[in-house]
This record gives C-alpha cells, sequence and structure tokens, in this order.
C-alpha cells in the first residue's frame, strides 16, 4: 500500500481578530512613571498590592480603586541570564532579565538587571533599585532597568 | 440517582459591540449573579468555563479569564464547545458525589472581535472540504432548508413568517441584541440572500455577551434558592462530519439525544409534556428541522405550525419565546443561554415573554457544520 | 453513593516521533483508539461515550474532533470536547472519570493527541500571550533594543521558565549540574520506553552538558521535543469491570482534582503576584485528591510518580511540591538514586515530558503510564519491579498555572 501524502499550506489569522485589552492598569502605571513615581493598586479587603493595578483585586472579586505608591527599591527574586537567542546562537553581549519585588508592593515586576560584571556572583535576594530614564514621557520605556545597591 | 438544580443564572445584555473588554464582561456578571442569590466564590466548589481558543483568538484562551470569575486557587476546567456542555460536564460532576455547587459560564466576542464564518471555517477539514470552501455553516443550513422546504412545500413566506416570530419574541426580550421593532414578512423576503434559501434575516445574531449559571446538589439547593429548577434529563450525541453522509432532515443526532433525555426525565410525549423549547438555532430555517427530530411537532408540519402560530407564545409549545440566538447568539454561551431562558420561564421570571404555566422545557445546544453534535436537557420546575 | 472507577486498558498510537507526514489528524488518532480496545474484548460499540481533546491552535484544525469522529468511532455516540493548555489530556481523563462516576455511563474512551508538524507550535505559543503583548505597545514600551521587550516578557528565550527553574535552583540550594542530572536520567529512561520520543540510551550528565545554554540555567537539553502522538483510555465503572471479569491489571481511581492560580509568568498587564517556583495550586490539589484516595503520608502510601515537566528542573521541583519527598530534598535524592527506575521512589520511568511532547496527549500520558505501572504493563524495560500499590500522576498547564493531579491504585477506595 502506498502512503504518499501531500502537505497544504494553512495559517491561523490572529490578525484578524480586534482584541479588547483592559487599559486601566498600564495606564496608572505610566501616569506614574512619567513621573518617576511606581503606581499600582491595593486591595482594600486583603491588602494585596498590585504593580501594575488593574482595577480588581484577583483575590476577593472585588472592585478596588485605592492607588498606592510603592518602593523604588526592592528584592531581587528571580532571574535568568540570556546567553542565547531563541534559535540558540550564542548572544555577544549575555544580559539578565529579572523578577523584583519592589518593597510595599506584592508583585513581581519585569525588567532588566544591571550593575554586575560577574554574572555567577548575582544570587536571589540581593537588594536592587529602579534606575528611571533621564527624561520620562509616560511610557513603559521610563523605566530603564533594575540596578544592584 | 442523585438531582441536580439550577440554583441561579444571569445573562449579560448583549451587543454588537461591548465596550468593554471580555475579561470585564464576566467578571461583572459572574460578581452580580453571585450578589443576585447572596452568595461569594468560596460558596463555588467548581468553576466550569465554555469558550474555544479559535473564537477568543488565543491559545489557551482561559488563562487571564479564570481569575475573573473567581477560580483564584481553586478547581477549574474547561470545555472547548457551547456552555450548554460545560453545563453537562458540571452536572456530572455534581452527580458523582464529589461536588456540591458548579458555575458554569460561556461567553465570546462574536460581535466585535472575529468574524463566525472564519472561525467555523477552521472546523473544515483542510485537505478537502476547507480549500474546496462549497461546504461551510451557511450553505449546509441551506441545503437543509431547502430539502426541508421543498420536500414540504414549506414556502419562503412561511420561512419569514416564522423569521418574524422570533424577531417579535426577541424585541420583548431585554438581553437581545437584535431589535426590530419593524420586522415583517415583506422585510425578511427583502432581505440579502446569501445562501438559497437562506438570507441575511434568517441568521442569529451573532453577538458579544455571557451567561452564568449555578448548579447544585439537591442536598443544597433550598440554601440558595427556593425556586430551584430541576434537570430531570440529559442527552448528547455527535453524528458523521461529512454533510453528506447524513439524513438531514431526520438529524439521527438530535432526535437521539432528544430521545435519551425524555426517556431519563420519563416523558413518553413530548408533544403533550413539553412546555416550552428553547434551542439553539443558527439559521431561523433550522427551528423545523430541530423541532421536528426533537419530536415537539409532526414531521412535515411546519407550515401549519406556522399559520396556527404553534410555537408563538400562547400556542401548544412556545419555541424560543426569548427570540432564541436570532435575538443573541454569543458563540460559546449561547446553549447556556437556553438554559437560562428556558429557566426564567419555570421560575415565571420571563416579563413580556412569559409562558403561563410553564414546568417542563426542553433547551438544545449545538455545534459543528449543519448541527452534527447536539445536546438536550429537560428541565423541570 | 460514590462509584468507583477503573482504567482498564491503555493504547498509543505508536512512537512519539516529531514528523508524521504519512497520516492526517484522524488517522493518527485511530490507532491509538484500535490499540485501546485490541487490548480488551470490547468492541467499539461497548464504549457508551468519548471525551476528547488537544491544543486546537497548534494544528489550525478548530474542533478537530469533528472531523476525527468516525476514526475514534464516535458517530452516534456521546462525545465532549475540552481543552486546558498543558494540562489537556488529564483534564480529558478527569472528564472521562466523571462520565463514569456520574452514573450516566458505564463504559468511556478518553482520547488526547497532538500532531504538531501539522501546525505551528511558535505560533500557537505566541498565540497565549500575543493580544496582551501587542497591547503593550500602546504603552510605550523600550523597543530600542530586544533586551527592553525582554524585561517585559521575562525571561529570555525559555519564557518565565528559566525563572522558575532559577527560583527553584535557590530554594533548593541546588545548581545547573542537577538539572543535567535529571535530564539526563529522563532520556535514558525514555530508551527503554518503546514509545518515547528521545531515547538516548545510557545519556549522562555530561552529554547533557555540552548542550548550548539559552537562558541560565536553562539548557536545549533541559527542554521538551515537539511531538506527534496520541493515547486512548478506557475508563469502566467498578459492576461493569466485574461483569467483564476484570480484577487484576486494572488501576483504580483513588482520588483526582484540578486546580488554577492566575497566569504566574507573562501576567504583563495586571501584576503578577503568584510565585511561579512556589506553585501552592499543585500543594493544594495534592492535599485534596491525598484525602480522597485515603493517603495519608504520600511519602510512604506512593511509591512512584509520573510528573508533568516541559523543562527538566521541574523533575526535581514536582516530587516536592506533590508532598513525595521533603521541600528542597529532590537534588540530594537524585544524586543518591531514589528517583531512578530502580529507585525508592522512581519520577517518570517512561521518560517524561522533556523526552516526549505531544501537548494534547502528555498529561493524560501520565496518567496512562501510571496506570500501566500499576498494571505491571509498563513496557520495554521501563516497568517498575518494586511493589507499586499508589502512584501520582501529574499535569501542568497555561501560563504557570493550572494542575492536574491523579491518584491511582491497585485497590479501590472503599466508599
Amino acid at each position: 500500500m502506498t502512503q504518499e501524502t501531500r502537505t497544504i499550506e494553512s495559517t491561523w489569522d490572529l490578525t484578524a481578530y480586534q482584541f479588547k485589552i483592559e487599559a486601566d492598569a498600564l495606564n496608572l502605571f505610566i501616569k506614574g512613571t512619567k513621573d518617576k513615581k511606581i503606581l499600582g493598586r491595593k486591595c482594600h479587603q486583603c491588602g494585596t498590592v498590585y504593580v501594575p493595578g488593574p482595577t480588581y483585586c484577583r483575590k476577593c472579586l472585588i472592585d478596588i480603586d485605592q492607588v498606592v505608591e510603592v518602593s523604588q527599591e526592592g528584592v531581587l527574586d528571580a532571574f535568568t541570564v540570556n546567553l542565547a537567542d531563541v534559535r540558540g546562537i550564542p548572544v555577544e553581549n549575555p544580559f539578565i532579565t529579572c523578577t523584583v519585588k519592589l518593597d510595599g508592593s506584592d508583585s513581581f515586576l519585569m525588567g532588566t538587571l544591571e550593575g554586575w560584571t560577574e554574572w555567577h556572583s548575582v544570587r536571589e535576594g540581593m537588594r536592587v533599585k529602579v534606575v528611571w530614564k533621564d527624561t520620562t514621557s509616560g511610557a513603559l520605556a521610563d523605566l530603564s532597568h533594575f540596578q544592584l545597591i | 440517582m442523585e438531582k441536580v438544580a439550577l440554583v441561579g443564572y444571569k445573562q449579560t445584555k448583549h451587543t454588537f459591540e461591548s465596550p468593554v473588554a471580555r475579561e470585564r464582561i464576566i467578571y461583572e456578571l459572574v460578581k452580580s449573579l453571585y450578589k443576585d442569590m447572596g452568595i461569594t466564590k468560596d460558596d463555588i466548589d467548581t468553576f466550569i468555563l465554555a469558550s474555544n481558543d479559535f473564537t477568543d483568538g488565543r491559545t489557551i484562551s482561559e488563562v487571564f479569564t479564570v481569575p475573573r470569575i473567581g477560580a483564584y486557587m481553586k478547581d477549574e476546567t474547561k470545555v472547548e464547545a457551547d456552555g450548554l456542555n460545560a453545563a453537562l460536564y458540571a452536572y456530572m460532576r455534581i452527580l458523582s458525589g464529589l461536588y456540591n455547587t458548579a458555575l458554569v459560564i460561556g461567553f465570546s466576542m462574536s460581535g466585535s472581535e472575529f468574524r463566525v464564518p472564519l472561525t467555523q471555517a477552521y472546523t473544515m477539514d483542510p485537505a478537502y472540504e476547507r480549500p474546496r470552501a462549497l461546504i461551510n455553516y451557511y450553505s449546509a443550513a441551506a441545503l437543509q432548508a431547502g430539502a426541508y422546504m421543498k420536500k414540504y412545500r414549506f414556502t419562503e413566506e412561511d420561512l419569514a413568517a416564522l423569521t418574524v416570530k422570533n424577531l417579535e419574541n426577541a424585541n420583548n426580550n431585554p438581553y437581545s441584541a437584535r431589535k426590530e421593532p419593524d420586522a415583517s414578512v415583506d422585510k425578511v423576503l427583502g432581505s440579502k440572500l446569501l445562501y438559497t434559501p437562506i438570507r441575511q434575516a434568517h441568521v442569529s445574531a451573532y453577538a458579544d455577551g455571557a451567561c452564568a449559571v449555578v448548579l447544585s446538589s439537591k442536598k443544597m439547593a433550598r440554601k440558595f434558592t427556593d425556586k430551584p429548577v430541576w434537570i430531570d434529563g440529559v442527552g448528547h450525541l455527535m453524528d458523521t462530519y461529512y454533510i453528506g453522509d447524513r439524513d438531514l432532515l431526520k438529524m439521527d443526532s438530535l432526535a437521539g439525544a432528544a430521545k435519551k433525555a425524555y426517556k431519563m426525565a420519563g416523558i413518553k410525549n413530548p408533544r403533550k409534556e413539553i412546555d416550552l423549547a428553547e434551542l439553539h438555532t443558527n439559521f431561523a430555517s433550522e427551528e423545523p428541522v430541530f423541532t421536528e427530530a426533537m419530536g415537539l411537532f409532526k414531521p412535515g408540519s411546519a407550515k401549519d405550525v406556522v399559520k396556527n402560530g404553534e410555537s408563538r407564545i400562547g400556542g401548544s409549545i412556545p419555541v424560543n419565546p426569548s427570540g432564541g440566538p436570532l435575538g443573541a447568539n454569543p458563540v460559546n454561551a449561547t446553549g447556556l443561554i437556553r438554559l437560562a431562558e428556558a429557566s426564567a420561564q419555570l421560575r415565571k421570571e420571563a416579563g413580556k415573554n412569559q409562558i403561563k404555566g410553564a414546568k417542563t422545557a426542553v433547551v438544545h445546544a449545538q455545534d459543528g457544520p449543519g448541527a452534527q453534535s447536539n445536546t438536550v436537557f429537560v428541565i423541570r420546575r | 453513593m460514590k462509584r468507583n472507577v477503573a482504567i482498564i486498558s491503555v493504547g498509543y498510537n505508536g512512537r512519539f516521533v516529531s514528523k508524521r507526514p504519512d497520516v492526517n489528524i484522524p488517522e493518527l488518532i485511530q490507532p491509538a483508539v484500535t490499540n485501546a480496545l485490541g487490548k480488551t474484548r470490547l468492541k467499539p460499540e461497548d464504549i457508551d461515550a468519548y471525551v476528547v481533546g488537544n491544543m486546537h491552535t497548534f494544528e489550525g484544525v478548530n474542533q478537530p474532533h469533528l472531523w476525527a469522529s468516525e476514526h475514534f468511532n464516535g458517530n452516534m455516540k456521546p462525545v465532549m470536547r475540552i481543552a486546558t493548555g498543558g494540562t489537556t489530556g488529564a483534564s480529558v481523563y478527569q472528564a472521562a472519570y466523571y462520565h463514569v462516576a456520574s452514573g450516566l455511563y458505564d463504559v468511556v474512551m478518553a482520547i488526547g493527541w497532538e500532531k504538531q508538524d501539522e501546525g505551528d507550535s511558535q505560533v500557537g505559543l505566541m498565540g497565549i500571550l500575543l493580544p496582551e503583548a501587542f497591547s503593550l505597545f500602546h504603552f510605550g514600551p523600550d523597543t530600542s533594543t530586544d533586551r527592553g521587550i525582554a524585561g517585559l516578557g521575562g525571561g529570555g528565550s525559555t519564557g518565565g521558565a528559566a525563572f522558575q527553574a532559577m527560583s527553584y535552583l535557590a530554594k533548593a540550594n541546588a545548581g545547573i549540574e542537577h538539572i543535567d542530572r535529571v535530564a539526563a536520567m529522563m532520556r535514558s529512561n525514555a530508551a527503554k520506553n518503546p514509545y518515547a520520543h528521545l531515547q538516548q540510551p545510557g545519556c549522562t550528565e555530561a552529554d547533557i552538558a555540552k548542550t548550548p545554554i539559552i537562558s541560565y540555567p536553562l539548557r536545549f537539553g533541559h527542554t521538551c521535543p515537539t511531538s506527534c502522538g496520541a493515547i486512548a483510555m478506557i475508563l469502566v465503572s467498578e459492576e461493569k469491570a466485574k461483569k467483564f471479569g476484570l480484577t487484576d491489571r486494572i488501576a483504580w481511581i483513588k482520588g483526582l482534582g484540578s486546580g488554577t492560580s492566575d497566569a504566574t509568568t507573562g501576567n504583563l498587564i495586571e501584576g503578577q503576584i503568584t510565585d511561579p517556583a512556589e506553585q501552592q495550586i499543585c500543594k493544594i490539589v495534592a492535599k485534596k485528591v491525598y484525602s480522597m484516595a485515603g493517603i495519608k503520608d504520600p511519602k510512604k502510601d506512593i511509591q512512584m510518580a509520573e510528573v508533568y515537566s516541559g523543562f527538566s528542573h521541574q523533575d526535581l521541583m514536582w516530587p516536592e511540591r506533590l508532598g513525595l519527598v521533603e521541600e528542597g530534598a529532590s537534588p540530594k535524592m537524585l544524586d543518591k538514586g531514589a528517583f531512578a527506575i530502580d529507585g525508592e521512589i522512581p519520577i517518570n520511568p517512561s521518560g517524561g515530558v522533556t523526552s516526549t511532547n505531544a501537548i494534547g496527549a502528555s498529561a493524560m500520558v501520565r496518567v496512562g503510564e501510571a496506570a500501566l505501572q500499576v498494571m505491571g504493563l509498563a513496557e520495554g524495560g521501563h516497568q517498575v519491579q518494586r511493589k507499586i500499590e499508589n502512584v501520582v500522576a501529574h499535569g501542568w498547564g497555561g501560563l504557570f498555572q493550572f494542575v492536574t493531579v491523579t491518584v491511582l491504585g491497585k485497590t479501590p477506595v472503599k466508599s
């Protein structure tokens, strides 16, 4: 019995959709970055502080609208050293992406980490701070990176 | 066997373009359902979503929706079909004795975020039917409608009158997306012809919206409501895929699913014992075929049914007194809405469309081209 | 009155491989169905209902069970479709359990599959976050370098898995060599499983350590392949099992459960509050399942596990979160050989997901492998020889948030 097959080209066209995404959390976040502040929302019931801060608490399932500013210093929670690109080709200058828990926040904020020379010496739990771009415009890019203290 | 009740239901006011994102739609809906029932998310043992990654345009589409229904750190799963199937799964979970309560939710943004025919086209087999593009959900329904009309001398005027019946019901339903106060036979007959004999006016109203229900075991039901609606019979069957292999007028899978649900509910004569039907019709022309396959009317009798108003509110078996999907068809929620609407009827909460003395209802959902897969519930007050 | 349910048969379509150009989706499924039936005396008409699932956006066919119905004998049968990401296979199997446990059906087949050569898995994966990621462009991200985007998305090319791995290593006081070691064990276990995809007999830690690092501490050798494959299982009620004369070589479902947290990685727009390495939801679900299964001390009462690990560090993390070993003890247990096929608590004798990953099948393969081990029918030398009473099977998916847990055993729980 022959097992001849043909290949048919077909795509799943994600551009055929018009997605609506809630903007409240990021609007508040970039309002803060313009003034070099980290803003989030706090649940008045359970006290969880979300950064960026959506208008509901996912633990309590209630509306929240208490805007809070959190510290610009915090703890390095997790990180990874980017040594290769998606195809596995080594990158010339390895860089570190990390999650940081800023003091007063319950969220893990993501970004890149600077202030190290030898990545083997970077440890979780190290203190880090936010570094801003010189001029801020109210955009995600205002937050340049996190820096080891 | 343990009994299971529907103890709460709620749907959104469906729209052709929701001003808010899907996450907000379901969050608001579920919250207000809990509020109406005087419960919290912690009263729910298991959460079952109905959605589809293609209609959502997202892989694993529930990743951002589960927290919006209160399922954070809770028991949760997803049925990838119409919400009535999710309700069926919830019913099974409660019957097993391992759960007492379940929240079921179906939703979609089929009014504004995507074109339904596109996601339907993705269900066609990619080697044969999809490239030929002859069979789609519209043409399958048109073949069925044409066959029925020819065989039983059901005219375009009759079909238009049936469409108007549904549109009038939809006008009186506060949740409908489609409102056509000036609906008339002439207007339907003047609407654009898509696939003969299907016209634009016969097509259901693909909309943005959601529906949620709470099911409960018998022992807990009275805690939530003094008006439980009992799920007394269920049936679901899938037919063969290729349209040419099916008898489009007999609809074996629907007939079989209905028969099973009737048997479970102890219904011997559906024509006498059923007080109303809420059917998942994607096209007005499906109504005569579905109702006859389900034994609600005599085969081929649609002409008389329409003429005598038997399927109207006040008729012998009102069909889609809510207006049905012709009023609003948020894909994935549509069958679940049928359950909510029929429950509203049995609980005397159906407003202007209320049927007097309704005690037993049959509810239906479909899936696949030409209603390949069918799910039927019999519910009683 | 709870109804006992047992798995009486597990069938695969054949060896899982990266490409199957000779078949389409329905044809891929069919042999698994035939195989599962063939191991019993059941005929297609004996199956009361089907529960099926895959991740259809990976293959480009919406609800492919509609198309495949004839190939799994689904015509004029009740068919339910379930899909929940990585946990799909286990969610399908759990729905099959409830079909029987509800009393509505007695004999139910669960089918999970993926044909990843048919579609573009990268598009499928991108589809998880694409709308959310696109939305970020409305809020002025730094697009001047790829670092800005990586910083937002987190974890670089392995996604949040690298964060989780790093976090795990810190918590367990372990190193990348432990991940290499467990990865090597899985590939060599896979060599003893005739259905596994990446089979490397005698694979060593050094072999894995040769593969390039993608995002420290994850290497290529720590990631899973994309496979094509299908699995079918038959579940029956206790009465039917007796009626069929089946008492031996069946696996009783003693406990099962599923749960979700929020998206613990890639939650770009509404704040990420759950630690992906903590996996509190896994602990919550496991606790519930053990109580249902009458298991007081999982460390003593469970003899083996099949866990879902898309990345090798998870083969160390899950045994801890499932309570099979103390928190932080996995690296030591691995070093002393406890996780090996002949060890005291074998983890993934099948080779696990890092050796074979046909997404919609993977979480069901964990349950199927657990069932085969309980039955004593695991083929090709990966059968655990020590006496097995209870096995735990685990599934994981979503954006690090879904968990499924099942306990199978030799004897049913008395109700």
